[in-house]
């Protein structure tokens, strides 16, 4: 299978003299659904945002579907962001606006400003947001304020946000770290349909390794900016888990 | 301790001592003792010196190691001191005169009958008047907006890109906001009156630059509070710079920046009377004119319809506000 993202020897450091990323060399193939683990600080949040450089890579090679990510210019590099979605544990949607225009907005890199004001007469994005939000099941509350919503929904909403982009990856930073457990589940559980129905390709940081498990097809740990673990979840055993996490973790802990 | 913190200990007690001794020689000059101004150099700097050695003084208390209870030691004395010294002094600069406010109040008689016979005869001339100066503050209000809503996006720390030019064009901007905004809008008033001539086109400059000032900063500020998460958010779905402000950036500031200006306007309905004082037209000039004639039963009928006007202003931009923050 093609590789859709391909990484060489990629070096982050912050102007504050912080390496968090150092030299990491990864290939992903079209369709697995990646997990990151990792300390906090490790560098998960980093890597995951130089692959659409929402952070400046140091130095190193990025490519995304064969496509140049860290040269491209600032045309290509839209090209490219459109088909990455991106999900937060914050969730990131514009709070004071409708669930709708949050799930339009998954279409700017598609489309013009004049186009992007007047997405609701647009009948195909229309029919395309309210699909996508009666996917993540919030098709009854697309009028309401994002900012009324519960944590859960919001996440759902950053999905269908994402699924309006028709991304052929989704970048998630710690989906899950800011819901109970259920909701992580139900959360979890739609990003794994995309993977599973849409071919979506999935990297997802976590810190759970039963979710790891559960739904990921392949598993990598970083520590200290570089990777320690490649391999598949079940190969992660209780010695694997406290290399990766420290003598101190207990994987009951971790959930 | 270090160094450092000796020395700002030290030029604390000697800034304390210079103003203690000042004290002293000012009530020293009204008793008409003449000592020369130069002698409190080398007395506040002894004094500090043998104090600091001693470690008990406000600026060791403030720097030093060893604490102490606040009325078993020097340091506390000094601090009393210092109080009942700037009081006495105040009370003497400020010419307080108790026998004059128990005496003399048959003198304000005129205006307080004014305010209970208010000449509605005028209410014409004064309501023309009144509308003048809302008009004003009106026009000053909306002037301002677009200036210092260009100038808050240069004055936001988080936009600006950290090169020499953004650094250079951030602080330029913080600057001349901060000068400007600590130049009371009486007095750009007289600046402007003597600059295009009496009358409120000078008022409405006055508290256009000086709105265009404090707006600029809290509008940036609020640029500045913005959660970069949801930039963050749009930037990762391909958008331009363009839709990344007007999907990200102004949803988030829109209804406080609302707030802020129906805010300014209310308090530039109150600064356009005082503001007509000193030649910007419209009520404020109204009111010193009858005041200046001494006829006080005009005074007290603007007086009246000011403070009805301000007292409106308030009420309706607090509901405003408040329906604001609940968006
Ligand atoms: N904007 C930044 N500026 C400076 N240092 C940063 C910045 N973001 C992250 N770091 C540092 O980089 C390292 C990796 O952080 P991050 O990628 O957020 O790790 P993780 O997501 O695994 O918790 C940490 O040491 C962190 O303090
Ligand atoms: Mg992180």
């Amino acid at each position: 299978m093609k590789n859709i993202i391909k990484i060489n020897k990629l070096h982050k450091k912050y102007t504050s003299g912080t390496h968090a990323l150092k030299g990491i060399d990864l290939e992903v193939k079209k369709g697995e659904f990646l997990i990151l683990l990792g300390l906090s600080g490790s560098g998960k949040s980093t890597l995951l945002r130089c692959l659409n450089r929402l952070i400046e890579p140091t130095s190193g090679e990025i490519y995304f579907n064969e496509m140049d990510v860290v040269n491209a210019n600032s045309n290509g590099l839209r090209k490219i962001r459109r088909q990455i979605g991106m999900v937060f544990q914050q969730f990131n949607l514009i709070k004071n606006i409708s669930v709708l225009t949050n799930v339009f907005t998954g279409k700017l890199g598609y489309v013009s400003l004049a186009h992007s004001l007047t997405f609701k007469s647009h009948k195909n994005d229309l029919q395309l947001a309210e699909a996508n939000l009666e996917r993540v099941g919030l098709w009854e509350f697309k009028e309401k304020k994002v900012k009324n919503l519960s944590g859960g929904q919001q996440q759902r909403v950053a999905i269908a946000r994402a699924l309006m982009q028709n991304p052929q990856l989704i970048l998630a930073d710690e989906p899950v770290a800011s819901l109970d457990p259920a909701t992580a589940d139900s959360v979890m559980r739609y990003l794994g349909e995309l993977n599973k129905k849409d071919d979506i390709t999935v990297i997802c940081s976590l810190h759970f390794l039963s979710l790891a498990r559960k739904y990921g097809t392949r598993v990598i740990a970083l520590k200290d900016g570089k990777i320690v673990f490649d391999g598949t979840p079940t190969e992660i055993d209780e010695i694997k888990f406290k290399e990766i996490y420290g003598e101190d973790a207990e994987e009951v802990e971790i959930r | 301790m270090r160094f450092s913190d000796k020395f700002k200990a030290f030029l604390i007690d000697f800034v304390i001592w210079l103003y203690l001794l000042g004290s002293g020689l000012y009530f020293a000059d009204s008793f008409g003792y003449k000592i020369p101004i130069i002698f409190i150099l080398p007395l506040a700097l002894i004094f500090a010196t043998i104090l600091n050695f001693g470690e008990d003084s406000p600026g060791m208390a403030l720097f030093g190691e060893k604490k102490r209870k606040w009325l078993k030691s020097l340091n506390g004395w000094i601090i009393m001191l210092v109080l009942i010294m700037t009081m006495a002094v105040g009370w003497s600069v400020v010419e307080v005169d108790l026998f004059k406010f128990f005496t003399k109040g048959a003198n304000a008689k005129g205006i307080v009958s004014g305010l209970f016979h208010p000449n509605f005869k005028i209410i014409k001339i004064c309501l023309t008047a009144l509308v003048e100066t809302i008009y004003l503050a009106l026009l000053a209000t909306v002037l301002a907006i677009p200036l210092a809503f260009v100038l808050s996006f240069l004055a936001a720390r988080n936009l600006m890109p950290k090169t020499f030019l953004g650094n250079s064009i951030y602080y330029i901007v913080r600057t001349i906001a901060t000068i400007f905004r600590s130049i009371e809008a009486i007095v750009w008033a007289i600046i402007f009156s003597v600059w295009v001539g009496i009358g409120p086109f000078a008022g409405m400059l006055a508290l256009m630059i000086h709105s265009v000032a404090s707006l600029t900063k809290l509008y940036s500020e609020q640029i500045e509070n913005i959660d970069s998460g949801q930039i963050e958010a749009i930037k990762a779905t391909g958008a331009t710079t363009l839709q990344v402000w007007v999907f990200a950036v102004i949803p988030q500031i829109i209804s406080p920046y609302l707030a802020f200006t129906i805010y300014r306007w209310d308090i530039n309905v109150r600064m356009a009377t005082i503001v007509g004082f000193v030649g910007g037209g419209g009520i404020g000039l109204l009111l010193l004119q009858q005041q200046q004639l001494l006829r006080w039963h005009n005074v007290g009928i603007i007086i009246w319809l000011i403070a009805l006007v301000v007292w409106i202003m308030d009420m309706v931009s607090g509901k405003v506000r408040e329906k604001l923050q609940e968006m």
